[in-house]
């Protein structure tokens, strides 16, 4: 078992501080409430009305969101995951599933945003997932983690304050920006813009940190492993992308409902992880396909973001020069 | 004896006769509104992204003021020299427009996507003598200056009239991002500068003296047409013409209006007869605020426009409206304030003004007209007695004839050329009196279009006269057939023209653009069947990308016929 040793080694020093140190995570908590501060300051009253009026987008959202996601975490762990020897596959296993239970994440806004899809109903929904995940994130983990783990799942603690925080940073900022829209229009285009910017900078900022401060942990990691991280997110937007158009949603909110489904709360699932393994050795092993995940979905989400944008390119109207 | 059923169908309180014109030219029809409105905002421009600029009845009046000032003092322009005006809806647009009419020159407006080539047909034929320019389009002037007469380039900024942090965003994004900047590299004077230079020179009643030599046969604009036979000629249109059209139009829709208090969304492009009489004229005569859209392409340009302002009115072409009712966030969240919404330029399709009303909950109506009249002919009367399909009754004071090869008058509800005479027809093509000669006989203007008129005085397009197929002897009107296949919703535009053929001399060829990708041939068969007789129905169908379209969205069937044919003389060729 030279393999799995030299694997153990190497990867079960994943800690809390190569995932994000705390002064990062302050800072991508200002972040995103600036970045939300300038979307929110392009959207009125009407555009969230328009979206609820519509709950279908909403419902499946619910759906790929903790019924697809957790499902696609578990088939991709037996499958490749647990090819590999169980004193990794397993506590691996658990960050993963955790990946796969949590709720839409924040950034899922911003790549909505640029994806030029529904910035209303991804507001909608990540509010309503995030709720909803009070509930079912610790019943999906409790069901799947009984399928994977040998002696049974125990009951997994959801942290309160992280899904505070996420509320906070997302509807606070948006109210805000959508107020002083009403105020002055001038002023919220131009709010609009940079959050715009900033959200280029944010985006460009988390892959300029993560990948030169983990790079041994790219390194060692095993294919099974990447699979797991990457596909976590790439299959979810697929999967969730073909559903919604298979039930003839506007493409604007499919391409919404994907990057929703997809993109999870990744600190959250880091919170989840330290709360429950605080002290447990394998905590490092936890924390791999959260690390992983957090890196490559902005990778995908980008790429995903310039695909939809020239497929909505593709759609939009071509009227003869007016100008 | 010629008849004039309309007369009894104007709606209650409007008169058939134009009231007597109270303004002598257009600077006093200005100034009236000016001074009635001063501090209510005349003009607002709104950018895609929301991003507004605005400007008060009484700062348009002083800033156009000091532009007269510097066309006459400055720049030393004499009455009646032409000023050309090349820019999209923008805030400086009416200030130059209205600044040129104040000075007593001549208002050149040009189209901001002409090539250079089409630039200097246009200007030397004008012969004029500067030319106010947005800075976006400048790099064709080196080219152009060359083989024309201008000795004074003005140019103006899309962003002119912001707030100075907006506006200094909007040029950042337009120097870096769409590097849409060109350098300048011809002797220009910016319009802030030119501005300020007339305020310098303005003395007490300046302006009132260029007014004085203005009177109502004075030309205001030329306006560049490809009229009745193709070749782009300056139509001259008096202060009369413009003022009388202005209060023609204003009149027929009077009951509507609340002065003072309507705002009109403005996607058409001023530089165009329509929008400029009924926009910009039309609406500051009234008191309106005008929304001005510098690109209304792609149509979610739009959308904040729709959704920071309180739209009143909306005025523009088939093409828009169709548009807009393809656009989600329209259907989502259509204007609720609309009174009415103005159709012109091209036949209103029947399907896209019922959907528009059942969309907005207010009425479509059509209008008709030509650069040569001003360019309104006829309207449907508002409250109820439009008809579908038909371009209304003539506006107050327009006398119309529906008269055929000899110029004798045709029976009601038969087709002929329509003919019509009032105080909005111009004076003729500028410096060019065959044209103007075979246009114009006897008071009346000939316009080329086939029409009906029925019993009611209504008038319905039948088609152009040159664009008439003539199948076999029978008399095709492509417009019949188009508004067939548009009927179909896998159908998205269609164009239809005559092709020469062996056996029936021509034959109806449609050209069209699927709204989906499962549309055939076929189908469309099938579809015409059903109302098309025999002969009319087409013998090809071609499904293309995109139709060839004039600037406000007009299926352009001269050069899709022109195309056409090209294509089949090189298919002979090869076959041969």
């Amino acid at each position: 078992m030279k393999i799995s040793s030299m694997l153990l080694q190497a990867q079960a020093q994943v800690s809390e501080q190569d995932v994000v140190t705390p002064f990062e995570e302050v800072l991508l908590v200002v972040m995103v409430f600036v970045i939300m501060f300038g979307l929110g300051a392009g959207l009125t009253p009407r555009d969230f009305r328009q979206a609820l009026r519509r709950p279908w987008g909403l419902i499946i959202g619910w759906v790929t969101q903790f019924g697809i996601m957790p499902i696609l975490a578990y088939l991709l762990i037996i499958t490749f995951l647990f090819q590999l020897p169980r004193e990794y596959a397993i506590p691996v296993a658990i960050g993963a599933m955790i990946m796969g239970s949590v709720p839409a994440g924040t950034t899922s806004n911003i790549f909505t945003y640029f994806s030029k899809g529904n910035l209303a109903l991804s507001v909608i929904m990540t509010t309503n997932s995030t709720l909803w995940a009070i509930l079912m994130t610790p019943l999906a983990l409790f069901f799947y983690l009984g399928l994977i783990l040998p002696e049974g799942a125990a009951a997994q603690q959801i942290p309160p304050r992280n899904i505070i925080v996420t509320l906070v940073i997302l509807l606070i900022p948006v109210v805000l920006g959508m107020l002083l829209r009403k105020f002055s229009a001038n002023i919220g285009a131009v709010l609009e813009l940079l959050g715009g910017f900033f959200g280029v900078f944010f985006i460009l900022f988390l892959l300029s940190t993560w990948v030169p401060r983990n790079w041994n942990l790219l390194a060692s990691t095993p294919w099974q492993t990447y699979l797991v991280a990457i596909g976590l997110g790439l299959f979810g937007i697929t999967i969730a992308y073909l559903l919604t158009r298979g039930f003839k949603l506007h493409p604007m909110n499919a391409r919404t409902i994907a990057l929703e489904t997809g993109i999870q709360n990744g600190p959250l699932a880091i919170a989840i992880v330290l709360l429950n393994f605080s002290g447990d050795p394998r905590i490092g092993l936890v924390l791999i396909v959260p690390a992983l995940y957090s890196l490559f979905i902005v990778l995908v989400s980008t790429a995903v973001t310039f695909w939809f944008r020239r497929a909505n390119l593709a759609e939009e109207q071509k009227i003869p020069s007016l100008l | 004896m010629t008849q004039q059923p309309w007369l009894t169908k104007y709606p209650d309180g409007v008169n058939s006769q134009l009231a007597p014109i109270a303004f002598a030219h257009l600077p006093a029809l200005l100034r009236a509104a000016s001074s009635t409105y001063a501090t209510t905002i005349a003009f607002t421009q709104c950018m895609p992204n929301g991003m507004n600029g605005s400007l008060t009845y009484k700062q348009v009046d002083e800033l156009s003021d000091d532009f007269a000032v510097y066309l006459r003092e400055v720049i030393g322009l004499k009455f009646g020299e032409r000023v050309a005006v090349q820019m999209p809806n923008c805030l400086s647009y009416p200030i130059v427009a209205f600044g040129v009419l104040k000075a007593g020159c001549v208002l050149v407006n040009t189209n901001p996507l002409y090539t250079a080539k089409e630039m200097i047909h246009q200007f030397s034929d004008a012969q004029a003598s500067a030319l106010v320019i947005i800075d976006m389009f400048a790099d064709r002037l080196p080219e152009v200056l060359k083989k024309t007469n201008i000795e004074n380039v003005i140019t103006v900024k899309i962003s002119e009239f912001f707030p100075p942090v907006v506006g200094g965003v909007i040029r950042m994004v337009q120097k870096v991002w769409n590097r849409a900047l060109p350098k300048i590299t011809i002797a220009h004077t910016r319009f802030n500068q030119a501005l300020s230079e007339g305020k310098a020179h303005a003395k007490r009643n300046q302006v009132l003296d260029y007014v004085n030599q203005v009177n109502g046969e004075t030309v205001a604009a030329l306006q560049y047409t490809g009229g009745t036979t193709g070749v782009s000629k300056g139509a001259m249109l008096t202060h009369k013409n413009l003022v009388a059209n202005t209060l023609q139009m204003m009149q027929m829709v009077d009951k509507y209006i609340r002065l003072g208090k309507e705002t009109i969304l403005t996607a058409l492009p001023l530089y165009h007869i329509f929008a400029f009489t009924v926009n910009l004229l039309g609406f500051y005569h009234v008191g309106g605020r005008n929304i001005v859209i510098p690109n209304p392409r792609p149509p979610s340009n739009l959308k904040r426009a729709f959704e920071n302002y309180q739209i009143t009115w909306v005025s523009g072409v088939n093409t828009l409206y169709n548009a807009l009712l393809k656009e989600r966030w329209f259907l989502d969240g259509p204007p609720r304030n609309l009174s009415a919404s103005v159709a012109g330029g091209m036949a209103l399709h029947q399907s896209v003004a019922t959907d528009w009303e059942r969309v907005t909950n207010s009425p479509l109506v059509e209008g008709f007209g030509l650069t040569e009249s001003s360019p309104v002919l006829t309207f449907n009367p508002l409250g109820g007695n439009a008809k579908p399909g038909a371009i209304g009754i003539p506006l107050p004071s327009t006398d119309i004839r529906i008269v055929d090869e000899s110029g004798q008058p045709v029976a009601i509800g038969e087709s002929g050329e329509l003919i019509a005479s009032g105080p909005q027809i111009m004076l003729g093509y500028w410096n060019n009196p065959t044209e103007s000669a075979a246009t114009i006989k006897a008071g009346w203007l000939y316009t080329g279009d086939i029409a009906q008129m029925d019993h009611d005085g209504y008038f319905k397009i039948v088609d152009r006269k040159k664009d008439v197929i003539l199948v076999s002897g029978f008399n095709v009107y492509p417009n019949e057939i188009e508004e067939e296949i548009a009927k179909l919703p896998t159908v998205k535009e269609v164009g239809v023209i005559g092709l020469p053929d062996e056996n029936t001399g021509e034959r109806v060829c449609a050209y069209i653009v699927a709204a989906s990708g499962s549309l055939t041939s076929a189908q469309v068969i099938e579809h015409c069947e059903k109302s098309l007789a025999r002969y009319k129905l087409p013998k090809s169908i071609v499904i293309v990308n995109e139709l060839p379209k004039s600037p406000i969205g007009k299926i352009l069937r001269r050069e899709l016929r022109s195309e056409a044919i090209n294509k089949l003389a090189n298919n002979n060729q090869k076959g041969a």
